[in-house]
């Protein structure tokens, strides 16, 4: 089995190099993440089962780290060029002009992550300075949203990192 | 204001997204871009984002699709194709049968199309290129039966659907997807055999090994037998939709590990990642759907549409019909799960005002977007084959579209005669 056959791209061809820090760390992240929801979920059938104890309540935990996991995946999929879209029109352009459009698209990826990172900062912030709880286990709620400004801050820098390599390209 | 917001909503999304932009960043920023210049508020961003993936039921995502994951690579995918060669026997289209039945019992383990249609792809690209079938062919073949996965049990829209309507319960829309998920998959038999007659292709080597029908069924009791586990934990309340599918990623680990012996730490781990990106990518565009979503309905585009479209007609046939295209053609630009979260405040009404079974109501609109998954130019799983295969999707439009229309077929038949949704949940009582 090859890697990520399944979700590999002969698509669009720019010509590229790989990116310098290899996605491996994000990837290795998000293993975790997913061996962790995994594990959680697994563990409380196990629990439920054997005894009459439930620790559902594991389940805010459980969406945080899936959102933890998503935008992980997201950075990665950047980095790669592994998201779900439509490359039809842009494969049939002639390379360079195709390039100017991938820069443009990557710049309008990168406004719209540094938009929610910067929003989600503030949000973040209000809910650290208002010190809310979340509904289920009364954890300060910041130390859930926190990573969507965080994460998106990788991605970001993920996303610029292809859009030097695209425009370097030969 | 909601024709101007409107139009630039619409006509910025298409904009990106012809031009090639990720689906996710296209609805995000067409949506960001309309909030901006309407002043609709953008502090709401956040949250919409955040809660948008942050759904317990969703977590039955990342689940199903690790759970087809460690399927596939613990070699299940390949054993159930032997199998089912063994039961189809060798035949002109033979193969294309093959893919079409193990797609369905594939869809049976793991509830998303394009993960379904990845994985049998992967298996089944090999042996049919050897028999001549054409990239295209195979690419359009298991896109098309792949999408039978979100109406064979389990399948996340469903779970979704249930969550947003109520009265509606898991299990009836598990059950009763299931004719309607095996008539699809039948459907799609007709124009593969027919294809690969026309085309003179897909007929086995003479001298081609075959395997005996009992040896391949020992060697596929252990995957034939995951949908039972999942499907009747579900049935017998002793599982969550999420719990089935975490039962089903430890059952293939210990197959794959302890029965198998296919499996080393090493897959364990790429399993992982590979699942969790496939996941990131499914999960972001539904995080960054709800910033569309939430520029549309605050402009009240989508309520202008739901009174348009009520306002169109009283004939329920001809509303059905009308529902079926926009479902369709929707289906064909974002995920079922997003649909139902755009869509579902439009059409219920709708189908409350004609008196239509919500169970009945939702295996129809999962079934148009099982068929908009892989209708060119914009399906998912078409994109997902065509990038296993390696052939463009332009290169598909001669062949997907007779399975376009064979299953097109199947949903006429289940729209006008609604007992082959709700005879069987009636039946096991779980209507």
């Amino acid at each position: 089995m090859t890697e990520h056959a399944d979700i590999q791209a002969p698509g669009l061809q720019l010509g590229e190099a790989p990116p310098r820090i290899p996605v491996t760390v994000e990837g290795a992240l998000a293993a975790l993440a997913m061996g962790t929801l995994a594990v959680i979920t697994f563990a409380n059938v196990l629990v439920r089962y054997f005894t009459s104890i439930s620790f559902a309540f594991t389940e805010e935990y459980s969406v945080a780290i899936m959102v933890v996991l998503a935008f992980l995946g997201t950075a990665a999929a950047f980095a790669a060029d592994r998201h779900i879209r439509m490359t039809f029109f842009t494969e049939r352009l002639p390379v360079r002009t195709a390039r100017g459009i991938e820069i443009g698209l990557l710049l309008v990826s990168l406004v719209l992550f540094a938009a929610i990172g910067w929003l989600g900062a503030l949000y973040t912030w209000d809910e650290y300075r208002f010190e809310s709880l979340s509904a289920g286990l009364g954890v300060p709620q910041w130390l859930y949203t926190v990573w969507m400004p965080v994460l998106s801050a990788v991605i970001v820098l993920r996303i610029a990192g292809r859009m030097v390599r695209v425009a370097r390209a030969p | 204001m909601i024709l101007e917001g409107s139009a630039i909503l619409l006509l910025a999304f298409f904009g990106l997204l012809f031009l090639g932009a990720p689906i996710g960043v296209a609805l995000g920023a067409s949506g960001i871009l309309v909030i901006g210049i309407e002043g609709l508020g953008i502090m709401a961003l956040p949250t919409n984002v955040w809660t948008g993936i942050a759904k317990y039921p969703l977590l039955a995502l990342p689940m199903f699709v690790l759970a087809g994951m460690v399927f596939e690579r613990s070699g299940v995918a390949k054993r159930l194709v032997d199998f089912a060669a063994a039961i189809v026997g060798p035949r002109r289209g033979g193969l294309a049968i093959v893919s079409v039945l193990v797609c369905m019992v594939l869809g049976g383990i793991s509830g998303s199309g394009a993960a379904d249609a990845a994985a049998v792809a992967a298996v089944m690209l090999p042996p049919m290129l050897r028999q001549g079938y054409p990239r295209a062919y195979t690419a359009s073949l298991v896109a098309a039966a792949g999408s039978t996965a979100v109406l064979i049990p389990p399948s996340i829209p469903f779970i979704v659907y249930a969550v947003l309507v109520p009265g509606v319960s898991v299990p009836a829309l598990f059950i009763g997807g299931m004719i309607p998920g095996i008539l699809a998959g039948l459907s799609l038999l007709v124009p593969a055999v027919w294809l690969a007659r026309r085309g003179g292709f897909g007929l086995p080597a003479a001298d081609e090994a075959r395997i005996p029908l009992w040896q391949a069924f020992k060697g596929a009791i252990w995957g034939l037998a995951a949908p039972v586990v999942i499907l009747g934990g579900l049935r017998s309340g002793a599982f969550t939709p999420t719990e089935a599918a975490v039962v089903a990623v430890f059952y293939g680990f210990f197959v794959g590990l302890v029965i198998y012996r296919t499996l080393t730490w090493r897959d364990i781990y790429a399993v992982l990642r590979d699942s969790a990106e496939v996941s990131a990518v499914v999960l972001i565009i539904v995080a960054l759907a709800t910033i569309f979503a939430h520029a549309g309905s605050t402009l009240g585009a989508f309520d202008a549409l739901a009174q348009s479209l009520i306002g169109m007609t009283s004939n329920p046939t001809v509303m059905l019909l009308l529902i079926t295209v926009l479902v369709l053609v929707a289906g064909m630009l974002i995920d079922a799960i997003s649909i139902f979260l755009v869509f579902l405040p439009i059409l219920l009404p709708i189908a409350n005002t004609f008196g239509w079974d919500l169970t009945w109501f939702g295996v129809i609109l999962t079934m148009n977007v099982a068929i908009g998954a892989f209708t060119p130019p914009m399906a998912v799983n078409l994109m997902v084959t065509c990038r296993v295969a390696g052939c463009s999707m332009e290169s598909t439009v001669p062949w997907v579209l007779w399975f376009v229309a064979a299953m097109l077929g199947a949903l006429l038949l289940v729209t006008f005669v609604p007992e082959l949704v709700l005879f069987l949940p009636r039946m096991s009582g779980a209507l």
